[in-house]
C-alpha cells in the first residue's frame, strides 16, 4: 500500500530534489543502518563490523592478490610452520597518541586469548601458545602446531586488531574498555545509542589521511524512512548490512537510481546461500544421498535469482563459489532438471502411488521440514517457492518460520532436516566454513550422517595443519567434492555487498569480506 | 481524602507485585537456556558447552528460582535492572534516556490531545446535527481509521521531501517533534472528542440545564456547568491516555528512528536480551497502575461519593 502511494506521489514531484543530496554533503558521507553501532569494543562481538573496521587494523590484510602487509611491514614462518615473525610498521600511532608497538601486540592479543571461550569459531584462537616480544618492532607469535590460516585469520576484523594499551581496563578488554582508540583511518568521536555515531578522518593516518572527512552512522530502523531520507539528501549512502539484508528494498533503490542522483555498485560474489540438509536425521528422509540429490536437482535457481532477488543474486550451484580460494574444483553439474530428480526418487525406491500427496517408501511418506528466518521476507518466498517445486516431484515440504537464534539453536542440536544458512563469505571461506563441518554449534550434524564422515574430518583436521600447498589443494579438492556429491549443503544464490551512493562518488571498492568497506579509499569529484 | 489516597495506594501494591512475578518468569518460558540466550544475543560466533556453563555461573543462573526473583526484586527497587545481555550496559542506563525520550513525545501529544478534543468535542456538541460538526466527525472518522504507519510515511513524503520544510527523521530540533506528534495526534483526537461531545450531549439536556434555561441564566454560563461536569468523565479516559500513548509508539518512533522505548522494546525482543523486556514491562505497567490510581483521585476529588468506595 504504501509503495502504490508513493508511486503515485512520486509521479507528481520529481524534479525538485535531483542533485540534492549530492550537493548538500560534499565532505561528509551519512550511511543509514538499521541498528545502532553498539559496543565497539574490537575484542568482542556485538558492535557494526563496518564501523569497527574503520577504527581499529590488523596485522596484515587479506586482498584479492592473498595476504598483504598492514601493520605489519613483514613477517617470517619458522621451518616447522609454528613460529611467525611479525616486524611491525614504526610510524604507527594510536588515535590517543599512543605508540603501538610490539608491547601493545601482545597486550591485545594476550587479552583475547585470555577470553579464548568467546573465540572458540577462530581456530587459531586454540592454537596460539604465547607471544613473544623480540624488540620493540619486533613481535613472535608461537602456535602449539602449524596452522595454515593463520594469517588468514589475523587478518579479519576480529578479534585479532588493537586497540591502545591506555583504554584496557586492568589489563582486560573482556569486560569492558575505557575508550576505543584503534589505529584505522578513522577515529571514533562520538556516539547517541539509538540515534547516530560519528567518525571522523584521522589526519596523521600512517598511510595518508582519508579524504572523506566526516562519516555518520545514522540509525534508521524502517527502510520507508530510509529511502525518504536518501530521496531528502538527509542519508546518502547505504549498503547491505552484517547479514547480508539490504536495508532498503529492489524497487526503492531502482526509484533513487532512476531519479539520477545515486549509483549502485556491487562487489562480486561474497558468499553463498544456501539450503543446509540434515544427514544424521536418520528417522528421516533427508538422511537419504537420493532424497538430497533430488531436491538439488528440484529446484529453479535461475527464477529465484530473477524473480525473487530481481537479479540482485547470482544463480549458485556449488558451495563456494569459484573466486572463494581453493575452491576452483571440478564438481559434478546439478542444474534444474526435474525430470532427473523423479528419477533418481523412482531409483531409490520412492514410488509415487495415485492420488498420493507424496511419494511413499516402505509406508514412509517422503516429507520433510524447512526451517525459514521469520524475519527474512526472501527466505519465506524462497521456501514457498521451493515447496511448490517439490510438490510437483511428489516431496511434501512443511515450510516453518522462526527466529534466527532459534534457527542457531536447531542447528547446534540437530534438531532440523532441512534449514536456510550461509557460507561464512569470502576471507572467511573456505577454511572456516569446512571447520565449521566439524564443529557442533555448527554443521556436524550436517555432515555427520554421509558415508564418509569420518574420513572427511581426517581430511579436514589435515588440511588446516598442512604446510604444502599442493597437498593443500588436494584436500580441499577432495572434502568439496565429498560434500557436493553427498548434497548436504544444497546452494541457491550468492550474495554481494551492495552500496548506493551519491554518483559523484568516487573509489568505491570491497574488501575481501562481506562485513567491512574501505571508506578510506572514497572521495567526491 | 487522605486515607483514600492511602487506600488506593495500598491496593496497588499487590498488582505491582503480581506483575513483576510474570516479568520475572519471562526468562524462564523461553525454550532456550537463559545462558545460551545470552551468549546468542552478544552475536558469539560458535556457542560450546563450557562456554554456557562459565555463562549460566555467571549471570547467577545456577542459584534457587525464588531466591533470584527476590533478588531481582530488590535490585529493581533501587532501580536496577541489571546489564542488557546484548551489550553488557546497565539497562538503566539504556531505559532511562530512551523513557525521557518517549515521556517528551508522549507528554506534547498528550497536551496536544487534550487540548484538541475538549474544543473539538465542545463545538461539535454545541453544534449538534449541523453541517460543522457532521464535518468534523467525518474528517476525525476518516484519519482515525488510516493506519499511522502510512499516514507517517505520506507525511513525511510531503512535508519533508517535497516541500522541504521539516526533517524526515530523529529528533534534532523542536522541528523533530512536529510530524510524530501530529500523527499520534490525529488519531486520539479522533476518538477522545467523541467522548467530550458525547458526555457534552448527555448534560445538555439534564435538569439543571433546562432549569438554569428557565431561571435566565445567561448561555455563556450554562455552558461552563456543562463543560464543567463533561470534563470529569474525561478526566479518567485522558489519564490513561498517557501511559496508552506511552507504549504504543513502537510504530511512530520506527519510522521517525525516534530513540525511544518502543524502539527499544522491539530490538530487545528480536534479540532476546530480557533483561531490557523485563524492565520495559515493568516500568509500564507502574505506568498504568500510577495513572490509573490518579484518575481514580481526581474522580474521588470531585465525586464525594466514589471515596467511600474501597
Amino acid at each position: 500500500m504504501f509503495l502504490c502511494t508513493m508511486a503515485l506521489l512520486a509521479g507528481c514531484g520529481e524534479t525538485n530534489h535531483e542533485n540534492k543530496s549530492a550537493s548538500a554533503v560534499q565532505e561528509e558521507l551519512i550511511y543509514a543502518t538499521a541498528k545502532d553501532i553498539h559496543d565497539m569494543n574490537p575484542h568482542l562481538y556485538t558492535g557494526s563490523m563496518p564501523a569497527q573496521g574503520m577504527v581499529y587494523e590488523s596485522l596484515v590484510e587479506n586482498t584479492k592478490e592473498g595476504i598483504k602487509p598492514l601493520l605489519a611491514e613483514s613477517w617470517d614462518l619458522s621451518e616447522d610452520g609454528r613460529t611467525y615473525t611479525f616486524h611491525l610498521r614504526k610510524d604507527v600511532k594510536f588515535h590517543d597518541g599512543e605508540p603501538f608497538n610490539a608491547e601493545a601486540v601482545k597486550l591485545n592479543i594476550d587479552a583475547v586469548q585470555r577470553n579464548a571461550e568467546k573465540h572458540a569459531w577462530i581456530k587459531l584462537s586454540s592454537k596460539i601458545k604465547n607471544v613473544k616480544v623480540v624488540d620493540e618492532y619486533t613481535v613472535q607469535l608461537i602456535l602449539s602446531e602449524a596452522y595454515y590460516p593463520t594469517l588468514v585469520e589475523l587478518s579479519m576484523t576480529r578479534p585479532y586488531v588493537f586497540l591502545s594499551p591506555k583504554d584496557f581496563i586492568q589489563g582486560e578488554t573482556k569486560d569492558g574498555v575505557n575508550g576505543h582508540n584503534g589505529t584505522g583511518p578513522y577515529k571514533f568521536t562520538e556516539h547517541k545509542i539509538d540515534e547516530y555515531a560519528v567518525f571522523t578522518a584521522n589526519e596523521e593516518y600512517w598511510n595518508g589521511a582519508p579524504k572523506i572527512k566526516k562519516i555518520t552512522a545514522k540509525v534508521l530502523p524502517a527502510g520507508e524512512t530510509t529511502f525518504l531520507a536518501m530521496q531528502k539528501g538527509e542519508v546518502n549512502f547505504v549498503f547491505t548490512d552484517d547479514r547480508g539484508a539490504d536495508s532498503i528494498d529492489v524497487q526503492a533503490m531502482n526509484q533513487l537510481i532512476d531519479a539520477g542522483t545515486y549509483q549502485l555498485v556491487r562487489s562480486e560474489a561474497m558468499n553463498t546461500k544456501m539450503i543446509v540438509a540434515n544427514s544424521s536425521k536418520s528417522d528421516s528422509p533427508v538422511s537419504e544421498t537420493a532424497v538430497r540429490e533430488a531436491f538439488w536437482y528440484a529446484i529453479d535457481r535461475e527464477t529465484i535469482s530473477k524473480d525473487i532477488f530481481e537479479g540482485t543474486e547470482a544463480e549458485a550451484n556449488r558451495l563456494f563459489s569459484s573466486n572463494v580460494n581453493y575452491a576452483d574444483v571440478e564438481l559434478k553439474e546439478r542444474g534444474y532438471d526435474p525430470g532427473a530428480a523423479e528419477l533418481i526418487l523412482e531409483q531409490a525406491g520412492w514410488k509415487k502411488g495415485s492420488g498420493d500427496e507424496a511419494r511413499t517408501k516402505s509406508g514412509q511418506q517422503l516429507a520433510m521440514n524447512l526451517y525459514y528466518d521469520s524475519n527474512s521476507s526472501s527466505q519465506k518466498t524462497q521456501a514457498e517457492f521451493i515447496q511448490h517445486a517439490l510438490m510437483q516431484i511428489g516431496i511434501k515440504l512443511d515450510i516453518i518460520g522462526e527466529e534466527s537464534s532459534s534457527i542457531a539453536n536447531r542447528r547446534s542440536t540437530g534438531d532440523y532436516e532441512l534449514l536456510f544458512n550461509q557460507t561464512w563469505g569470502l576471507a572467511y571461506d573456505p577454511q572456516s566454513t569446512i571447520a565449521a563441518f566439524t564443529s557442533e554449534a555448527s554443521y556436524l550434524h550436517t555432515t555427520k550422517g554421509i558415508a564418509e564422515a569420518d574420513h572427511l574430518y581426517d581430511r579436514i583436521q589435515q588440511v588446516m595443519v598442512s604446510t604444502d600447498e599442493e597437498a593443500r589443494k588436494a584436500l580441499y579438492a577432495e572434502i568439496m567434492r565429498t560434500v557436493h556429491d553427498e548434497a548436504v549443503f544444497i546452494p541457491i544464490s550468492s550474495g554481494s555487498v551492495t552500496v548506493l551512493a551519491p554518483k559523484n562518488l568516487k573509489g568505491i571498492t570491497f574488501k575481501q569480506t562481506q562485513f567491512e568497506l574501505p571508506f578510506e579509499q572514497m572521495y567526491f569529484e | 481524602m487522605g486515607s483514600y489516597i492511602a487506600k488506593r495506594l495500598l491496593l496497588s501494591v499487590p498488582i505491582l507485585l503480581m506483575i513483576s512475578f510474570l516479568t520475572f518468569l519471562l526468562i524462564n518460558l523461553s525454550p532456550m537456556d537463559p545462558a545460551e540466550v545470552v551468549l546468542r544475543a552478544q552475536e558469539v560466533p560458535e556457542i560450546t558447552e563450557e562456554l554456557i556453563a562459565k555463562t549460566r555461573e555467571e549471570l547467577g543462573l545456577n542459584q534457587p528460582f525464588l531466591k533470584q526473583y527476590a533478588d531481582w526484586v530488590m535490585a529493581c527497587l533501587q532501580l536496577d535492572f541489571g546489564e542488557s545481555f546484548v551489550t553488557g550496559q546497565s539497562v538503566w542506563s539504556l531505559i532511562s534516556p530512551a523513557f525521557l525520550n518517549t515521556l517528551k513525545l508522549t507528554l506534547v501529544s498528550s497536551i496536544i490531545i487534550i487540548v484538541m478534543s475538549v474544543v473539538l468535542g465542545v463545538v461539535c456538541a454545541l453544534n449538534e446535527g449541523k453541517m460543522l460538526d457532521r464535518s468534523v466527525r467525518g474528517v476525525s472518522f476518516f484519519l482515525t481509521a488510516m493506519p499511522s504507519y502510512w499516514l507517517a510515511s505520506i507525511m513525511i513524503w510531503y512535508f519533508s521531501v517535497r516541500l522541504d520544510l521539516l526533517p524526515t527523521s530523529g529528533m534534532d530540533s523542536y522541528q523533530s517533534y512536529i510530524l510524530p506528534v501530529t500523527v499520534i495526534s490525529v488519531s486520539y483526537v479522533g476518538i477522545y472528542f467523541r467522548n467530550v461531545r458525547s458526555s457534552m450531549l448527555g448534560h445538555l439536556h439534564e435538569d439543571y440545564v433546562v432549569y438554569g434555561r428557565a431561571c435566565g441564566l445567561p448561555e455563556k454560563k450554562i455552558t461552563k456547568h456543562i463543560l464543567r461536569n463533561s470534563l470529569q468523565v474525561a478526566v479518567s479516559i485522558f489519564c490513561m491516555a498517557i501511559p496508552i500513548i506511552l507504549g504504543s509508539t513502537v510504530v511512530i518512533e520506527n519510522v521517525f528512528a525516534w530513540p525511544g522505548l518502543g524502539r527499544l522494546s522491539v530490538k530487545s525482543i528480536l534479540s532476546r536480551d530480557f533483561p531490557v523486556i523485563q524492565a520495559y514491562v515493568l516500568i509500564l505497567a507502574v505506568a498504568f497502575v500510577l495513572f490509573n490510581t490518579l484518575s481514580d483521585m481526581i474522580n474521588a476529588a470531585f465525586n464525594p461519593k466514589l471515596r467511600k468506595e474501597i
